[in-house]
């Protein structure tokens, strides 16, 4: 942890990236203690209006105030973001790992589907998911988890075809071990480290992507405040109140920025130390 | 080389293969909701059953599978007896299924009553009704059938005496109507997606291969454009960071790129519309586009679509030629021209350059993925009339034939670009050519 950061002071880029993380988190965390206002309440004699001493930051076209529903999306955003990369994690893995493990027939099955999924543009995957199932949280942590599983499930295979042949493993299998014992206490454990460096990654990607789904409209279900669909909803008034989508706009760049950004500077600097 | 491109193609018509079938699965979850959709929420069971029934929803799985894909006509034409024929509607978009005759006369029927109908369409275009009962055909139970092509493009089944009731949107009420003399069992007739005809759209009962047409062009100019300023734009900007690699015009232009790409494209496309044409006026403000052909009659309005496009792209190509710069300039054989005494340009332009810009050119065209997620988002922001916002629609709608249509329509360029990448590096790198 205090390599990390002192990695992190080295490069003001990442130290400015990481100030704008924490501060979302604090946010999202502490929503109901800072937020004026209950998100989803409407002001039916206030609505379109823009920031005042009532509503810092304006209200909507039904009068519900944006610095409220600004600070809950913070929330919902990074709650599915983290919940949509631990899945897609689990699936990934459970893949690279038997494929990897178990060599054959079930690798080049499993790598053909997983190639032809990552042929796929993900936008479209989203698109037919909401054709056939429409809206709500679960479907976005599926559509995250479909999109991204294939990325991991090939890192995974190619750390175990690496790892399978230690002599640890040849130990283990003399042992009697089973296959799931193999993979999960012996190879998983050892391949942990650039793991765990692509899920940070794919972190701000997961962000991306809600709030791109949020925007298509395969975000939360009205009325939940979700950024992007905050923006899709403000689109229409944008003429008349270009408030409603500026602030999720920025909300949601300042935070996909922040965490690629602090990536991409601890990515730098650790290359630079090796 | 030849035993390359053959096996990629075979893994292209594969892929494609597994993900039509993959779409169709995925659309299978939704038919309840797409009579839903069309027919709105008050729609009764048998509206509901009617409708399905008209678009061959009912039908199992691997028959609207093989419909779809190599057509129903060649079927339905067995089953009639007769050839059968599309013809357009004169001064429409609009196409009909006619069977033909032997004489060469386009025939279709109808049930009146007991009666069946013959239409048969002259020369000139007009319809001429007689009395064709002759069609009948009885079985030993004394059922009398026939086989023919209604006037809603359907081949179907009378039975005589049955005269089902069913419904159908009625032009005139714009809602459905109660009729009777239905047919026994309906096969939508279309070609099939192999032979350019996908069906047509629920929502508007266009073909729609005639509007995905339509479509593909404008998002291929919207497309063409921006490429056309994002490539030489990113590439000289990322020479440049990398030849001052560490220096703060690299650090500038990296950060830029990495907040550019990092934006996602609709927050990108806001930003524009508020910046350019709420506050600055200097674009038009209505980015809605009115008609199909809306970008040929005022081409200003393609200026924020194009410019959100050469935002999101420029930062990712931009960061891959610095990268690729910066690994070249380290090179032995750079070193080795610096010691010789070669001036700076000439390593740069003569010895570098090429090499550097194999890498992110052949990135590019794997990532194409990216670049249609982008567009989709940006025809959806602007109302630009492409395929994206084609098939975002169809999404929202549950056009069922359109979102198969225009999915595979995108996998294919997915695909291809992809197969074309991997041909162009094969010939750009020798060492995996004569491996």
């Amino acid at each position: 942890m205090r390599d990390i950061f002192s990695l992190v002071s080295a490069s003001k880029v990442a130290l400015a990236a990481l100030a704008i993380v924490l501060f979302w988190i604090f946010v999202a965390i502490f929503a109901p203690v800072i937020s004026p206002y209950d998100p989803l309440e409407q002001d039916s004699t206030a609505v379109n209006q823009g920031p005042s001493a009532k509503h810092l930051l304006g209200t909507d076209d039904l009068g519900r105030d944006l610095l409220a529903r600004v600070i809950h999306g913070a929330r919902v955003i990074l709650v599915l973001a983290p919940v949509s990369v631990l899945c897609a994690l689990l699936v990934g893995t459970t893949l690279g790992l038997s494929a990897g493990y178990s060599g054959g027939m079930v690798d080049e099955v499993v790598m053909r589907i997983l190639d032809g999924i990552m042929a796929f543009p993900a936008i479209l995957l989203y698109l037919i998911i909401l054709f056939a199932v429409g809206a709500s949280a679960i479907n976005v942590v599926i559509a995250i988890t479909i999109a991204g599983a294939p990325g991991i499930a090939r890192l995974v295979r190619s750390l175990t075809l690496d790892i399978r042949t230690r002599e640890y493993i040849a130990a283990a299998e003399l042992r009697g071990e089973n296959p799931f014992y193999i993979m999960f206490v012996e190879i998983f454990p050892n391949a942990w480290g650039p793991i765990i460096v692509d899920a940070m990654l794919r972190v701000g990607y997961a962000v991306f992507a809600i709030g791109t789904l949020g925007f298509l409209g395969l975000g939360l279900p009205p009325p939940a405040p979700d950024w992007g669909s905050m923006v899709a909803r403000g689109r229409t008034y944008i003429w008349i109140n270009p408030w409603a989508v500026l602030w999720p706009s920025l909300a949601i760049s300042s935070l996909v920025v922040g965490l690629n950004l602090f990536a991409d500077g601890l990515r730098e600097e650790v290359t630079r130390y090796q | 080389m030849a035993n390359f491109i053959v096996r990629r193609l075979l893994t292209m018509l594969l892929t494609m293969f597994i993900v039509s079938i993959f779409i169709f699965a995925l659309a299978e979850i939704a038919p309840g909701n797409v009579a839903r959709n069309i027919l709105g929420a008050f729609a009764t069971p048998e509206q509901e059953a009617s409708f399905r029934e008209q678009l061959g929803l009912n039908q199992p799985l691997h028959i609207r599978y093989i419909n779809w894909l190599v057509g129903s006509d060649w079927r339905a034409s067995r089953l009639i007896g007769m050839p059968l024929t599309r013809i357009k509607k004169p001064g429409t978009d609009f196409y009909q299924w006619w069977a033909v005759d032997e004489d060469g006369t386009l025939v279709r029927w109808k049930l009146e009553e007991e009666d069946l109908i013959a239409l048969r369409r002259q020369t000139d275009g007009t319809v001429e009704e007689s009395l064709d009962n002759d069609r009948w055909q009885t079985d030993e139970e004394g059922v009398s059938r026939a086989w023919g092509v209604d006037t809603h493009n359907h081949a179907v089944m009378w039975e005589k005496g049955s005269g089902e009731t069913y419904w159908m949107r009625a032009k005139a009420a714009g809602w459905w109507v109660e009729k009777s003399g239905g047919p026994r069992t309906y096969i939508p007739l279309q070609k099939g997606m192999l032979r350019g005809d996908p069906g047509q759209s629920v929502q508007t009962g266009r073909p729609v291969a005639d509007t995905l047409a339509r479509r593909i062009q404008n998002s291929a100019i919207l497309a063409g454009i921006a490429f056309a300023i994002v490539m030489p734009l990113a590439l000289v900007l990322g020479l440049i960071a990398g030849l001052n690699e560490g220096k703060p015009t690299d650090r500038i232009l990296s950060v830029a790129g990495l907040i550019t790409t990092s934006t996602p494209e609709f927050a990108t496309g806001i930003f524009l519309i508020l910046i350019l044409a709420s506050w600055l006026k200097l674009v038009p403000g209505a980015t809605v586009f009115g008609s199909e052909r809306a970008i040929f009659e005022n081409p200003k309005m393609l200026i924020l679509p194009v410019l959100t496009l050469t935002l999101i792209e420029l930062g990712y190509v931009l960061r891959i030629t610095r990268a690729s710069m910066v690994e070249v300039m380290r090179e032995p054989y750079i070193r080795t021209a610096f010691i010789k005494g070669l001036p700076y340009s000439r390593i740069v332009f003569k010895h570098a350059i090429r090499n550097a810009l194999m890498a992110p050119i052949t990135v590019i065209m794997l990532h194409v993925n990216w670049l249609i997620g982008g567009i989709v988002v940006v025809e959806a922001i602007f109302g630009f009339p492409g395929l994206g916002k084609y098939l975002y629609e169809s999404a929202l709608y549950k056009d069922i034939f359109a979102i198969e249509a225009g999915a595979m329509v995108m996998v294919f360029f997915a695909v291809g670009t992809q197969l074309v990448a991997d041909i162009v590096y094969t010939f750009l790198n020798p060492r995996i050519r004569y491996a």
